[in-house]
């Protein structure tokens, strides 16, 4: 009997062969072995391959869920108002004061907007004052706007809701919120008075030509919006400007171009990528991501304490099994090598399972987008956060899970699988099966 | 009968304790996991409610009509002497009743807009003003015509302890006022958007300033927050003129984050238990299946199907129990060993928009744990239903013929 086996193997496997071809017939025999012996117990293979799936599809279709929704917001709260990076002073971004300015403002705007990475650029004037109606006064925040190069930056005059931009010198443009504080409406005049750079009363006297509704209650109850070289003129600013913002060829090496922008710009003036202008929402992402991995991992461990199971199982029932291959020769490494091959099998279906049903789904709500719900729209609203979400598929969500899976599967395999080591075959073969 | 049905499961479960092992693993790291989730969401759900109540809201807040959409002293209202009585004072923990209005404020350096809220420091034991550090001295009284302003607004005012601020707001007959405040404290808030948002006076001087006896908002903080309903409605009837709201109208992103973590400790255990389902049901089966021998002895002897289910179902019941208590157990330890709350101050910032305060402390609530084992248990039931078939269907030759 033993001379037939030894004699079928070596039959198998043609010793005459060279080396990496002899390997490669060895490897395909003992897939063949491994695959199936999965199909002897079909119902514990596919739970095995159920968990695996279950696992690694919702973590792919969260991870698209997260990328898709930070994206989204990203792209809403940079194209909303404060662009994908922005240029100030550094000690204007410590105390904001009307005289720490950057000059030479008309020349610097046109070299960054000659730049291949920077599609345009806005320059704005930001100004405080006091803006008054017959008898109501109300503080304001004065925002001095090139209106054709802020179409260009970010979305914000879309917001105007009634009339238009302000065109003309002596035209300002008011929030919502502060319109009706003030009991003004189109075509009502107003004053507005504010201290100027050199300390000097600014005036400007000017009518109201739009009105802007935001949906962000603070711009709406305190901004106003002037054309810029009419806000320079009346606060004694040449050519100047506070803040510079960019609108970047592709936002997401908003890194790059912040440290080669610091690398040209004038002393003290400052680069800053979206994520430190906005640090809240850098910050919330961050918070989410990582509460997400702790979420992540434990989904994988759980759903491989039942692969290690599994391969328990199947180890301890096949006692005989193993047994006998080591009685006629078979060593222990193969044995493993086996096991690990099952392993290997019973991820590729998981994982495989798991592209088959996330990808449509992924693939159809990229297009179509989740609903979020209305209570959630309307926390999302505040946060940025579109009402649907379309998840997004890229080589790390659809890979990161398969990758870690592969590692915790073939770990849960390697843990029954090394006591085969230990296997004494006479004693194995008088076990009970 | 039970419990000779019962001493069979808790066998069965020993004889394969490796396995039984790995599976009560496996349950009581998903089972803690949840706990110690639930418990961090439920912590932030009730930081979101404390920090939205303590920023001035209160549980339940009389306007105006008007007043939120344009706050000002126009819309403002004189306070009943008798109020208290008609909620019934046993439910209030405290109240406030102060003015509010928005304002200009500047200094020699610099100018900024704020909301300028006179207060009686005596009331405001129900906000964040009463636990907010001080530098220099707190507002004395009602009466106190200094003014307390945050830090973060000081320093862009680039003023000082005990410089003039000085102040222009909308007077009750319309006109503009205009004051100076001599500058008591500066106060230190959770976040600097308070800080930026709000200077404080004391109530009778702003009163004067603004010439008026009357008070724009009364915040009311309660015992406990579902008495909210209650009082809402007797104060709408007593006050039809006034406008009534709780604090989920006031800060409707808070209310509905609030609502969210409801959704979130639910969704959560369901991704658990989804990923646990596979490996129980697998631990059943194969179970059964090596007893298939052993069960068709039963049957022969007389054993009937109704009890070769239950069997199966204890079974499964007994190893959920364990793991569900030992999980219990780990996640309640998890929860205490971090009981003195999470440091989230490096994305403070992130932190700050959901309305929440840098500090995450879990809050374990007795009937999220309940839910968390009903469900747990239940779910080892219904996973046990497939497995109990496959028990049921052994056909007696064949089982004894094996």
């Amino acid at each position: 009997m033993p001379a037939d086996v030894t004699a079928s193997l070596d039959a198998a496997q043609p010793p005459a062969l060279g080396t990496a071809q002899g390997d490669a017939a060895k490897l395909g025999l003992a897939a063949a072995v491994a695959w199936r012996n999965l199909w002897r117990n079909r119902r514990r293979t596919w739970l095995a391959v159920g968990g695996v799936a279950f696992a690694t599809a919702l973590v792919q279709f969260s991870m698209s869920l997260q990328l898709g929704g930070y994206a989204a917001q990203i792209e809403a709260a940079t194209d909303f108002f404060v662009g994908h990076a922005q240029i100030q002073r550094s000690d204007y971004l410590e105390q904001a004061r009307i005289e720490q300015t950057l000059v030479g403002v008309t020349a610097l705007v046109r070299s960054l907007e000659a730049r291949p990475d920077v599609l345009a650029v806005a320059p704005r004037v930001e100004a405080f004052a006091l803006a008054s109606v017959d008898e109501r006064s109300f503080g304001v925040q004065v925002l001095g706007m090139d209106a054709a190069r802020e179409r260009r930056t970010v979305g914000f005059l879309r917001r105007i809701a009634e009339g238009r931009m302000a065109a003309a010198a002596d035209e300002v443009v008011l929030g919502s919120a502060l319109a009706r504080n003030l009991g003004a409406g189109l075509g009502d005049e107003l004053v507005v008075l504010g201290a100027g750079k050199e300390g000097g009363v600014a005036a400007l006297a000017a009518s109201v030509s739009g009105i802007f509704d935001s949906g962000i209650l603070e711009l709406d109850r305190s901004l106003m919006l002037a054309p810029i070289d009419a806000v320079q003129s009346a606060f004694g600013l040449g050519d100047e400007a506070h803040s510079l913002v960019l609108r970047s060829t592709d936002p997401l090496a908003g890194a790059e171009l912040v440290r080669s922008l610091n690398a040209e710009l004038p002393l003290g003036a400052k680069a800053r990528n979206w994520d430190a202008v906005l640090p809240d929402l850098h910050q919330g992402i961050e918070l989410d991501r990582l509460s997400s991995v702790f979420l992540y991992a434990i989904i994988i461990l759980v759903v491989t304490f039942s692969v290690v199971n599994t391969f328990i199982m199947t180890v301890f029932e096949r006692t005989r099994e193993f047994g006998l291959l080591r009685a006629i020769g078979m060593r222990p490494g193969a044995l493993i090598g086996m096991v690990q091959l099952e392993a290997l099998c019973i991820w590729l279906l998981g994982v495989g399972l798991a592209f088959a049903l996330m990808v449509p789904v992924i693939g159809w709500l990229s297009s179509y987008g989740l609903y979020l719900g209305e209570e959630l729209s309307q926390v999302g609203s505040n946060l940025f956060l579109p009402d649907r979400i379309h998840p997004r598929l890229g080589w790390a969500v659809s890979l990161t899970a398969p990758a870690i899976m592969l590692g915790g599967v073939q770990l849960a395999a390697l843990a029954p699988a090394l006591r085969i080591r230990r296997l004494q075959p006479v004693a194995a073969l008088r076990a009970q099966e | 009968m039970l419990l000779k049905l019962l001493q069979l499961s808790v066998r069965n479960i020993l004889r394969q304790r490796r396995r039984n092992g790995l599976m009560l693993a496996a349950i009581l790291v998903a089972v803690a996991a949840v706990v110690v989730m639930s418990s961090l969401i439920r912590g932030m759900q009730e930081d979101l409610a404390e920090t939205a109540v303590a920023g001035l809201l209160g549980h339940v807040k009389v306007l105006a009509p008007g007043y939120r959409d344009d706050p000002g002293i126009q819309r403002s209202f004189a306070l009943a002497e008798d109020w208290m009585s008609l909620v019934g004072a046993g439910a209030v923990a405290g109240w406030a009743a102060r003015v509010r209005v928005p304002a200009v404020i500047m200094s020699e350096r610099g100018t900024r807009g704020v909301q300028f809220v006179g207060v009686d420091p005596a009331q405001e034991g129900i906000s964040f003003l009463d636990d907010a550090e001080v530098v220099g001295e707190p507002l004395r009284d009602g009466g106190d015509g200094r003014i307390l302003i945050g830090r973060a607004l000081a320093e862009q005012l680039e003023t000082k302890l005990g410089r003039r601020l000085v102040i222009i707001t909308q007077g009750a007959d319309g006109l503009s006022r205009e004051a100076g405040f001599r500058i008591a404290g500066l106060y230190e808030a959770q976040g600097e958007g308070l800080e930026k948002a709000f200077a404080f006076t004391g109530v009778d001087a702003l009163q004067r300033m603004l010439g008026t006896p009357a008070f724009t908002e009364l915040s009311i903080r309660l015992h406990e927050e579902p008495a909210a309903a209650l009082v809402k409605e007797r104060l709408a009837a007593h006050r039809a003129d006034l406008e009534v709201l709780d604090w989920r109208e006031l800060a409707p992103q808070a209310a509905a984050m609030f609502l969210f973590a409801d959704a979130a400790v639910f969704i959560w255990f369901l991704i658990m238990m989804g990923a646990l389902v596979f490996g129980l049901v697998n631990t059943l089966v194969t179970s059964v299946m090596e007893r298939v021998r052993e069960l068709g002895m039963l049957r022969a002897l007389g054993m009937r199907p109704g009890s070769v289910v239950l069997q199966v179902i204890l079974e499964a019941g007994l190893l959920m129990l364990m793991g569900v208590a030992v999980g219990v157990a780990l996640g309640g330890a998890v929860v205490y060993w971090l009981a003195d709350g999470i440091d989230l101050s490096l994305w403070a910032e992130g932190v700050e928009t959901y309305g929440m305060s840098p500090v995450l402390r879990p809050v374990a609530l007795a009937e999220d744990v309940l839910l968390i084992v009903a469900l747990s248990l239940s779910l080892g039931v219904v996973a046990s239903l497939y497995p109990a078939r496959r028990a049921v269907k052994v056909k007696l030759l064949d089982a004894l013929g094996r």
